[in-house]
């Protein structure tokens, strides 16, 4: 297949692979701990520092690292709030730095590529963004496994963890670390808008399919990494943008394991609800 | 007097633009939407509906997009983009199948995705994303304004009428039969709303920042004040505050109105937020 | 409070079955009335469907057998924690909630339901809180607050959900008094509560595990027998078998 003849494709094709299953694996337990608000928030927060990076000639990497961090420090402020609620205030701190960083991209003479930065550049991926990627997704997959013990505790017996050795304090933000690792990986080659659906949409499949919490991590691995291969071959052979199609891939993925997986147990007591309740249960 | 005033380079920053025409279309415009975004917003704060306005604001994107390819009112295109992604979100949360959050931010991914393959490798949209993502200053039409007119009118008429059913459902929904309130019609009514609010303000803002004026006026208003006169009262005066300030800013800047908006609303909240426990008006 | 007009407040309450799904019957062959005048204690563990029966009878269950049927209008008491606390609403506000029903959507609220709201709240003892904001009160104003707007409301029959949890005394006092008064204005109480020593005091009890267990006068229903059949193993004797207390989980509702 014409795929693996350009250099540049095998680049692409390699670390998209390697970062789906490791964004996959990760978005299980983000799923089950109900961190997505927390995954896009850091995802659309950090794009200040993408474009500093690329006005000053930083490497993207450290403008990542950096927008991540600045972006996790202003959200964890956030959402300490008790006056208009967590969800609100964090949604404002969003909104804020994602329109900082619009505004510093748009402003200048030399605009910083803000297309590129938003929606990623798949096919540019240099030999050391393709290290950078797979290192990353290597430590974050490494973590997964190491902890996979702890992080079951602290998801299905929070109560009972501390007991087993295990605080699920300290469990959830080493988790919410790999994030910030996972999404600096992924945003030279989908774009800050786009890392989401990398993370949240192969586990979201896998949640329908798994039973058991090792089942769900392997299907997210495999349906994350044929999230990237489906992806890049569409692109390839439709003449698309590479990050876009790599992440619809992953969605209609989804899409398909949630309408034709099994039908998951009805929530108990359910007690019929205004379309807005169940709106408003999302960040609630 | 007149000349000293003339001199002062804050009072002409402020006051030269809008001695342009399409710089006093677009306060007009903003000053309307001001209204339909203000109250609306004090019941996207109350009801928590913040991230759902949001994730419609950006699901419009695609619709946005092939509007002028397609010769679709822009409108109509993001309102039926709009309803795409209302329809897929309750669809994919049906029964508990996917959670609410993870399945609003994976389709307004999926917007975004769509969108911008639409525009770069489709219809060969490239520079005109911009203003769909962040805003104009220059291109808004009558029917624009007319738009922003009608949501500032719909959003005055339906707070008078469903205000209390709102506050109702969403204080106590529990109770809402017995207290003779009709809460699922208040809330088709109340997305409907939503739905034109955002429509409207898509030309000013741009579908990834609908919440500058959206989210942000009204939040801040809710850390001043607590009651809900006040709140509807201080979230149409900041938006429109930031709305115009943002205006300013993006004239003198050279940027969409989108992100000026968004740092002056978003450094307003801060000021309110840290520094302003004194400041809050009990009823 | 004018005590309800012409025909007497009175549930009635044939072979009510009801379930929130096909699969998932949560009340089965619940029979009994309750005139006016009469306090019902609601006994039963949590997910026996005390709960069930009240959305029952305010017609918000689809899926129902049986009647139930209600004469006079009804007021529902919920547990605060049901309420958001962080809105901004005074306990006056709350109180006029209950002239809702009256009022049409194009009118402001009249003054007359205005003045009405401001007397409910004196006879909860909660006057001059008016205007705290909700949030701001303890759990036990909160509850008298709720009570309030019953009263504004002017509802022949009365639901209230376990209205003595987590009060303090003043307002259990405050509750108790409120309570043999709307018993006196011949109005009909539903109460849903843990607590099967108060239930004593009250006229009837009805005991809820999933279906009806018994229903009656508290002397002869509260047996040991009909107890253990309701609770379980959730019931503990104390003094010889006089005394009986219900073990209480708290229940974290996901009906939010």
């Amino acid at each position: 297949m014409d795929i693996l003849s350009s250099g540049l494709l095998q680049r692409a094709l390699l670390e998209v692979v390697v970062l789906g299953a490791t964004c996959g694996a990760l978005g299980v337990w983000l799923l089950h701990l109900r961190h997505t608000y927390a995954a896009e928030s850091l995802a659309h927060a950090m794009l200040p520092g993408l474009v500093i990076a690329a006005l000053v000639g930083a490497p993207l990497l450290l403008g990542a690292a950096g927008g991540v961090l600045a972006a996790a420090a202003l959200i964890a402020l956030a959402a300490r709030d008790t006056r208009v609620g967590p969800e609100i205030a964090v949604g404002v701190t969003v909104t804020t730095a994602f329109g900082l960083g619009a505004m510093l991209a748009l402003t200048p003479d030399v605009p910083a590529r803000l297309g590129e930065l938003l929606f990623g550049d798949l096919l540019g991926t240099t030999t050391a963004d393709l290290v950078a990627a797979c290192g990353l997704g290597a430590v974050v997959g490494l973590a997964l496994w190491a902890g996979h013990r702890p992080l079951a505790a602290a998801v299905f017996d929070p109560l009972a963890a501390p007991s087993l050795g295990v605080r699920p304090g300290r469990v959830e933000l080493a988790l919410l670390v790999l994030l910030a690792l996972a999404v600096v990986a992924a945003v030279q080659g989908l774009g800050n808008l786009l890392v989401l659906a990398l993370i949240v949409a192969p586990a979201a499949g896998a949640l329908r399919l798994g039973r058991t919490i090792g089942m769900q991590i392997a299907l997210a691995a495999a349906l994350g990494a044929l999230s990237g291969l489906l992806g890049l071959v569409a692109s390839a052979e439709l003449d698309l943008a590479a990050g876009a199609s790599v992440a619809l891939a992953a969605i209609v993925l989804w899409m398909l394991a949630a309408l034709l997986g099994p039908r998951p147990p009805s929530p108990a007591g359910g007690t019929p609800r205004s379309l807005a309740e169940t709106l408003s249960a999302s960040g609630g | 007097m007149r000349t000293i005033f003339d001199k002062l380079a804050i009072v002409r920053w402020l006051t030269d633009p809008l001695a342009i025409g399409f710089m006093q279309r677009a306060l007009l415009a903003t000053l309307l939407l001001a209204v339909a975004a203000g109250l609306l917003g004090a019941w996207i704060v109350l009801r928590r509906l913040a991230f759902f306005a949001h994730a419609a604001g950006t699901a419009t994107f695609p619709g946005l997009v092939v509007a002028a390819p397609w010769g679709v009112a822009p409108p109509l295109a993001a309102l039926g983009a709009g309803l795409g992604f209302a329809g897929l979100l309750s669809r994919m949360t049906r029964r508990g199948a996917t959670s609410a959050d993870a399945a609003t931010g994976l389709l307004l991914t999926a917007a975004l995705a769509l969108g911008t393959i639409l525009a770069s490798d489709v219809y060969g949209s490239g520079g005109g994303v911009d203003r769909l993502l962040f805003g104009t200053l220059l291109g808004l039409s009558d029917g624009d304004i007319a738009l922003a007119a009608a949501a500032a009118l719909a959003a005055l008429l339906a707070t008078a009428a469903l205000g209390r059913t709102w506050l109702l459902t969403g204080f106590d929904p529990a109770s809402a039969p017995a207290l003779g309130v009709r809460a699922a019609r208040g809330d088709r009514a109340l997305l409907a709303l939503l739905a034109l609010t955002v429509v409207a303000v898509l030309p000013a803002v741009g579908a990834l920042l609908v919440s500058t004026l959206l989210v942000v006026p009204a939040a801040t208003a809710r850390l001043l004040t607590a009651s809900i006169g006040g709140l509807l009262g201080g979230a149409v005066a900041l938006a429109a505050a930031e709305g115009t300030g943002g205006l300013l800013l993006a004239y003198h800047l050279d940027l969409p109105p989108g992100p000026a908006i968004a740092v002056i609303g978003g450094g307003l909240f801060a000021l309110v937020a840290l520094g302003g426990g004194a400041l809050r008006v009990a009823r | 409070m004018s005590a309800p007009a012409a025909s007497p407040a009175a549930v009635e309450v044939q072979g009510l079955s009801a379930s929130y799904g096909p699969a998932a019957v949560a009340l089965r062959d619940v029979t009994f009335s309750a005139t006016g005048g009469q306090a019902v204690a609601v006994l039963g563990p949590n997910g026996g469907g005390k709960t069930t029966l009240f959305r029952a009878l305010l017609g918000e269950l689809p899926t129902a057998s049986g009647s139930a049927t209600v004469h006079g209008t009804i007021a529902y008491v919920p547990q605060t924690e049901r309420s958001r606390l962080d809105f901004p609403v005074s306990a006056l506000d709350v109180a006029l909630m209950g002239a809702y029903a009256r009022t049409s959507w194009y009118r402001r609220i009249a003054a007359r339901d205005r003045s009405l709201a401001r007397v409910a709240l004196e006879r909860v003892g909660l006057a001059e809180r008016a205007g705290t904001r909700f949030g701001a009160l303890s759990g036990g104003q909160r509850q008298r607050v709720l009570i309030a707007r019953a009263l504004v409301q002017d509802a022949g029959v009365l639901l209230l959900d376990e209205p003595f949890a987590g009060v303090d005394r003043t307002s259990e006092e405050a509750i108790m008094g409120i309570l043999d008064e709307l018993r006196a204005e011949g109005r009909v109480l539903l109460i849903a509560t843990h607590d099967v020593e108060q239930a004593r005091g009250w006229d009837r009890v009805l005991c809820l595990a999933g279906r009806q267990i018994a229903y009656g006068a508290p002397a002869e229903t509260l047996t040991n027998a009909v107890l253990e059949g309701t609770y379980g193993e959730e019931i503990v004797m104390l003094d010889c078998g006089h005394r009986a207390v219900a073990i209480q989980h708290h229940s974290h509702s996901h009906n939010h």
